[in-house]
């Protein structure tokens, strides 16, 4: 009882974070509405008993990366002029119609399929069970992202510098 | 002959010999080259003369060999000498070597004198070739060979416009006939499944003509309405190459080459060449009675037509042309009645006496400088004795007046024509002897006509004064052949009592179509020799032939053709014109082609091919390009990503469905 | 009782809605922010697929992938935010419709 209310609650808030994203005009409310709807799927994926990657979604989404959008949108300080009114050109329309096509496909596929029932331990996704998982399935990849961070960080230091 | 392989060096000496002259003629000077040709065809004649004296006494030579196989038919290369072909040997090279030494005084001065023997030795070896094949693909790479020489050499002075496309005539008429010949062979490769005459003749001894064909292209008919088919086509081919109604056209203009050239090619050997080939297969056509039928039409018909023609033309050269012509109708007409020997006997001599009247004629113009027509000759009698005296004698040989070799051989034509049988229609016989017999009238009247213009009477003309003879490289080769103009007539010895000597010779070869010819519906004469009765008719003719041309051109009565051609000029200008036949093909056949070739090319070529296809591929690709790709890499980010998502969203789907 | 599939509905959503941003808003920022709305769809597919799998035990494997995909998500805004401070700087702008130099 309380997982159905909790999750449409979260689901509503996720989905209407997500509708204020694309309708907004304003980048700055589009940014806002994306860290409620990040906030409602961290709140979905402690319904889905994914302890560690909850916390990671608060602390490394919705702390870092959308504080980092918040600070570029600051920087660029775009007036409302520049901001201009969007057209609805004919590749647009094409796109759109693609994006509610697959939409519209993912979504009677998911409801077709049927699940077992699934019973998990207390431990199942806790920080310790998905780090043995990460140091030994996925040392690999473990590594592979460090390198992967230590690019973007010079990456994004070269590109945006400007003059070095 | 010990080893047939050696029969190979007979057509290659002269293909050999075209070889050196045609590479390296420019650098071995005039006297090699005349050295290097004649040699080629002297060395050929030496084994033809080998091969002959061989198969004379004993049985024919083979040599087999394989050009290529391809499934179940085998086209062989091999080569045949049997006495048939002996003798064409001997014509060939021997002639061929006459005339070869003849050019080298003629051809003296011309610059593409190289060029001259190179094409000459090359039509020598084709011939062979042809003359020397054991199946029919083989003699028909002869058969284009001279072909190809033939518009070589008549269009030898190619800068003159007007010779060059003689040439050109004369290999699209050729052609005509070839398109029969090729189908010919292929129907007898799908009825027999082999195109060598001892094999085909093997299997027609063992067949009957009302048999019935239950299988193959030709099932349902009866063999010999399929040979009959088969032998009209191949009729076709004859008619091209001999020079006969409908495909004669070629060979007047052929004159436009130099004269060796009329007197070897179409006096002597390429044209004979169309007579060889009916010979060769007169067991084929033994089976087609109707078939023969018909060739003896088209050769009696020939005969006379072309003779006709040959009253009004004036050009020396012009004359013999026609006069060709109509004598191979006679060779046609004897095959048309079954006297196959005949028919080789008459080539022979005709090859003597016509190769000299050319030659003679050559001198003629080689001494008036360059003059042909004979209205401006006249007197040469006494100013070219010695050629006056070799043409004299062909022109006996022709036109029959004493009894010497071309006598004998059209009065055998004539004789088994009359003493033939045809149940198609009984008439016919009478009616070839007739047209033969009028044909003969002509001939005599238009050679006395040629003979009384140039060399009686008086010059007409300042060149004719000055005329002078030839070297002793044009004389010689005259004085052989008015020799052997008189001496063929052995051939056709004894004359009663017993079958000619030519006769029994080649009875080998024609026995056996002669017998099946016998108890079908054309019947061969069978009479040993020809009746004194025919005999004084045909002397009777030549001489009413003679007197009427020298009465009407050295006599009394000179003025008379001239007034005759006043007073009926539409008569006069239908001879003089051939009857305007080249004119009504010109307008039936030749326009409604070219009409039809440029509307084709206007259709097809300009507009589908360079329209449709090469500028409207062009076109769908332009605007592909600019309506349906250009605005796809317009910079517009959300264009690309609208495709991408298009392409995504499609993956999607069939993955998941 | 929540059937797995409803939260795949939920995440269907929002990738929607995410590809819908992408495809049709002109703002560089937005379309930057409804990537990020995209990839969270995907991770929200995977831990549903961790928590309730089809077949077998339910296993850490797609909370790990989820980890991995949050981390390249970071490093990939990173960079593509000082791509696009570099743009803004050169062109002026951030509008893609003004962004055509890959023309042609």
């Amino acid at each position: 009882m309380t997982e159905t209310v909790l999750f449409w609650l979260f689901s509503i808030l996720a989905v209407g974070g997500a509708a204020g994203v694309v309708l907004a005009s304003n980048p700055v409310n589009g940014a806002m509405a994306l860290v409620g709807s990040f906030f409602a799927l961290a709140g979905l994926y402690l319904l889905l008993s994914a302890q560690l990657l909850a916390a990671l979604q608060i602390l490394v989404y919705t702390g870092a990366i959308m504080v980092l959008f918040l600070f570029v949108i600051m920087l660029l300080n775009l007036s409302p002029q520049e901001l201009g009114r969007d057209r609805l050109t004919p590749a647009r329309a094409a796109g759109a119609l693609a994006a509610l096509g697959a939409t519209g496909l993912l979504a009677t596929t998911f409801l077709r399929l049927r699940f077992p029932p699934a019973a998990v331990s207390h431990q199942f996704g806790t920080v310790a069970s998905v780090g043995l998982e990460l140091f030994s399935d996925f040392t690999l990849p473990f590594e592979a992202t460090s390198l992967l961070l230590l690019a973007a960080i010079l990456g994004a230091v070269v590109v945006a510098k400007g003059k070095l | 002959m010990h080893d047939p392989s050696a029969l190979v060096w007979i057509p290659l000496l002269p293909l050999l010999g075209a070889l050196v002259c045609g590479l390296f003629g420019p650098r071995l000077g005039r006297a090699n080259v005349n050295l290097v040709a004649c040699a080629a065809v002297a060395g050929a004649f030496a084994l033809a003369l080998l091969a002959f004296v061989s198969v004379a006494g004993g049985p024919a030579i083979t040599w087999a060999a394989t050009w290529f196989a391809v499934g179940r038919i085998h086209i062989g290369a091999g080569l045949l000498v049997d006495r048939l072909s002996g003798l064409l040997l001997l014509v060939v090279t021997g002639i061929g070597f006459l005339i070869h030494v003849y050019s080298t005084g003629y051809m003296a001065d011309d610059p593409g004198h190289w060029r001259y023997f190179a094409y000459l030795n090359l039509f020598v070896g084709s011939m062979l070739i042809l003359v020397l094949a054991d199946n029919l693909v083989l003699l028909f790479v002869g058969w284009e060979g001279v072909g190809l020489c033939s518009y070589l050499l008549i269009g030898f002075w190619y800068d003159d416009a007007a010779k060059a496309s003689a040439g050109r005539k004369a290999f699209v008429v050729n052609r005509i006939g070839d398109f029969g010949f090729g189908l010919a062979v292929f129907a007898l490769l799908a009825l027999f499944g082999t195109v060598e005459f001892r094999s085909i003749a093997a299997e027609l001894a063992r067949a009957a003509p009302a048999e019935m064909l239950n299988q193959g292209l030709f099932a349902g008919w009866h063999l010999s309405a399929a040979l009959t088919l088969i032998a009209l086509l191949f009729v076709l081919g004859v008619t091209g190459k001999s020079a006969q109604i409908p495909l004669y056209v070629w060979l007047p203009d052929a004159m436009a080459g130099p004269t060796p050239v009329s007197a070897l090619i179409h006096a002597a050997t390429m044209v004979t060449a169309g007579v060889y080939l009916m010979c060769r297969l007169s067991f084929l056509f033994a089976f087609a009675p109707a078939a023969l039928t018909v060739v003896a039409c088209i050769g009696a018909a020939t005969a006379i037509f072309a003779a006709a023609i040959a009253f009004a033309q004036n050009d020396i050269k012009k004359v013999l042309a026609y006069s060709t012509v109509s004598q191979l109708g006679y060779m046609v007409l004897a095959v048309g009645v079954g006297a196959f020997w005949a028919a080789i006997f008459h080539l022979i001599t005709h090859a003597c006496f016509k190769a000299l009247l050319f030659l003679g004629s050559g001198s003629v113009i080689h001494g008036l400088g360059g003059e042909q027509d004979m209205r401006q000759m006249g007197g040469l009698g006494r100013r070219l004795r010695h050629t006056a005296i070799a043409f004299g004698v062909a022109t006996v040989a022709i036109t029959g007046v004493l009894p010497i070799s071309g006598f004998f051989s059209k009065d055998a034509i004539l004789g088994a024509a009359l003493g033939s049988e045809n149940r198609f229609a009984p008439w016919l016989p009478a009616a070839l002897y007739g047209v033969g017999l009028a044909a003969a009238l002509g001939t005599a009247f238009y050679m006395w006509r040629l003979w009384a213009l140039t060399f009686a009477g008086q010059p007409r003309s300042p060149a004719a004064e000055h005329a002078h003879e030839s070297p002793a490289s044009m004389t010689v080769p005259d004085d052989v052949l008015a020799f052997l103009s008189i001496v063929t007539l052995a051939l056709g010895l004894p004359l009663m009592g017993h079958e000619p000597f030519l006769k029994t010779f080649l009875d080998p070869i024609f026995g056996a179509a002669t017998n099946t010819l016998l108890t079908s519906a054309v019947a061969p004469a069978s009479e040993l020799g020809t009746p004194w009765a025919l005999y004084a008719v045909a002397i009777a003719v030549a001489w009413a032939g003679y007197a009427l041309a020298y009465w009407l051109y050295q006599g009394g009565a000179r003025g008379v053709p001239a007034r005759l051609a006043a007073a009926f000029p539409p008569g006069y200008r239908l001879i003089a014109n051939k009857f305007y036949v080249d004119e009504i093909y010109q307008a039936v056949i030749v326009k409604p082609l070219w009409g039809l070739a440029r509307t084709l090319w206007r259709l097809l070529d300009q507009g589908l091919i360079d329209l449709v296809i090469v500028r409207g591929s062009a076109w769908v690709v332009a605007t592909i390009s600019a309506y349906v790709l250009k605005p796809l890499q317009n910079g517009d980010v959300q264009r690309y990503a609208a495709v991408m998502a298009i392409g995504a969203t499609a993956l999607l789907w069939w993955v998941l469905r | 009782m929540v059937a797995p599939g409803q939260y795949l509905v939920v995440a269907a959503l929002l990738f929607g809605l995410g590809f819908l941003g992408v495809m049709v808003r002109r703002n560089a920022l937005t379309i930057f922010m409804s990537i990020e709305l995209m990839l969270n769809a995907a991770n929200l597919t995977f831990l549903t697929f961790a928590r309730h799998p089809l077949h077998g035990a339910p296993s850490d494997g797609g909370n790990a992938i989820a980890f991995f995909v949050i981390a390249v998500a970071a490093a990939e805004a990173a960079v593509g935010l000082a791509v696009v401070i570099a743009v803004f700087r050169s062109r002026g702008s951030i509008n893609v419709d003004e962004l055509r130099s890959l023309r042609g």
